[in-house]
């Protein structure tokens, strides 16, 4: 146990010295979050525009410029948190696969990327919802700062399943923007008409949408968001680990050890 | 004297590809304090043997038991750019379950890149990127050494520290199976044996140089 730890230990500070060597991640935290947010406020319009939460079955009217700060920041949430899951699972395989081989438990590595995405969503949550905040009122801060988090550990967990299967940056980046590109056009009332359809629960962020609305214009939690958005980060999360676990899976010797034949 | 019992013993291994197979029943017993070579065509299935013995790949069929533990170097260097290369060595000696880093220490000595501890491995050498390489397989000391054609890039005398080391641990009873291209290697080795067909066989060796693969790709072996 005492060896595990030490792995584990070992395994978290070399995954944060990875992620801070991604200076363009960095960058993009901090400069961009707030370049965007700020900006999609100032220059969006503030028409009314009618939300329906569905997971609360309540339609709320909103300025447009709030709304689409809220798509906004989910949606460059989701980029980074996506794409730092991405880079470093991908530029690490052959290393994590060779650290397993030599005797490092798998299982550490795979708690130490976990450690890193929560932490990482924890952060670009509360950033942005610091940023939102001051902008703009907002009922529930907390509220906000889980549904973006939620939605960062979502396409996080996306992040690192993609990583199984592409092997360039380009392509992962490619694919995650792509995907949350769709996931939060389809929820935005003011890119399609179909965005109060039954059809939109079944996407990635519609959880952290919904919660996101409601914690900037009611007073309640929408429970029912709170479902769907925990299956997909747990399936999401699940889908990653099973892809790494089964590319640094070592195929030990077959059978006894030789000494063991005299 | 070192006991006979091999400390490696491959039965039957057997390896395809969708494109066919590439092992079609290797057999070898490897005994303590022996170093091995084993040539052949490219393609030949020498890297893919090389990595079901290290755990890295699982035959088809057969069997592989080992009798100690086991260090891979791989033929491509398998190293994390993020990292300086204290931090690697750090990384392995916890792998390893290392008290100290003495031995990488030995070995960096040794193979003369001690000073590079604070580098990132982008901004060395293609050669001391195997070095480094080379150490994390060999930090731990271990009973077996499987090598990859282990110094591509290394300079002349970093070559023939390489074979000093081979024989070093030779002579504490470790054992080395190192594919290679042998143009200057078969009077170093205990054994060689040539993969062809999927299956190993014993080669006679013969004087040193005599023994070429390919050699027209190793002009400028090592």
């Amino acid at each position: 146990m005492r060896r595990h730890w030490g792995c584990y230990a070992t395994a978290v500070r070399m995954t944060f010295v990875e992620h801070l060597r991604n200076r363009l991640a960095l960058v993009i935290i901090v400069v961009f979050i707030p370049v965007w947010a700020i900006l999609i406020y100032a220059l969006s319009l503030e028409i009314p525009l009618p939300f329906y939460v569905r997971a609360a079955d309540r339609t709320v009217t909103m300025p447009a410029n709030v709304l689409n700060q809220l798509g906004g920041a989910l949606q460059i949430l989701a980029l980074i948190t996506g794409f730092m899951m991405f880079v470093t699972t991908m530029n690490s395989a052959s290393f994590d696969r060779r650290l397993v081989r030599s005797g490092f438990p798998q299982l550490c590595l795979i708690a130490a990327k976990l450690t890193a995405l929560v932490v990482v969503a924890l952060c670009v949550a509360l950033y942005a919802t610091g940023l939102i905040c001051l902008t703009h009122p907002t009922a529930q801060p907390l509220l906000l700062a889980t549904a973006l988090g939620g939605g960062a550990l979502i396409y996080g967990g996306i992040g690192i399943a993609l990583a199984a299967v592409l092997t360039s940056d380009l392509a992962g980046l490619v694919l995650v923007t792509v995907i949350c590109s769709i996931d939060l056009a389809l929820q935005s009332p003011l890119a399609t008409p179909a965005a109060a359809s039954v059809l939109v629960r079944y996407l990635p962020d519609y959880g952290p949408m919904q919660a996101a609305v409601a914690a900037v214009a009611m007073d309640t939690v929408p429970w029912n968001a709170v479902g769907p958005a925990v299956c997909w980060a747990l399936g999401t999360v699940v889908l990653g680990v099973s892809a790494f676990a089964g590319r640094t899976r070592v195929h030990g010797p077959v059978g006894e050890p030789v000494t063991a034949h005299s | 004297m070192p006991s006979d019992e091999p400390v490696l013993r491959v039965r039957d291994v057997r390896k395809g590809y969708r494109g066919g197979p590439v092992l079609r029943g290797v057999n070898l017993d490897l005994p303590p304090g022996r170093v091995v070579g084993i040539v052949g065509e490219n393609g030949a299935g020498k890297t893919t043997l090389l990595r079901v013995l290290a755990g890295d790949l699982r035959p088809d069929g057969g069997s592989v038991r080992h009798g100690g533990r086991i260090g891979h170097c791989p033929q491509e260097t398998v190293l994390h750019d993020a990292f300086t290369v204290e931090q690697q060595l750090r990384f392995f000696q916890v792998a390893y379950g290392l008290d100290s880093l003495r031995r990488a220490e030995e070995l960096m000595e040794a193979l003369r890149f001690s000073g590079s501890r604070r580098a990132r491995p982008a901004t060395l050498s293609g050669g001391t990127r195997q070095k480094l390489n080379l150490v994390l397989a060999l930090m731990h000391d271990p009973d077996v050494l499987l090598l990859d054609e282990p110094y591509q890039g290394f300079d002349w005398e970093t070559y023939v520290r390489f074979w000093d080391l081979a024989e070093e641990l030779r002579a504490r009873g470790r054992s080395v199976l190192v594919v290679s291209h042998l143009a200057y290697d078969a009077a170093r080795l205990d054994t060689l044996h040539r993969l062809e067909g999927g299956v190993l066989r014993e080669q006679e060796r013969v004087d040193a140089g005599a023994v070429y693969e390919g050699a027209a790709d190793r002009a400028g072996a090592p």
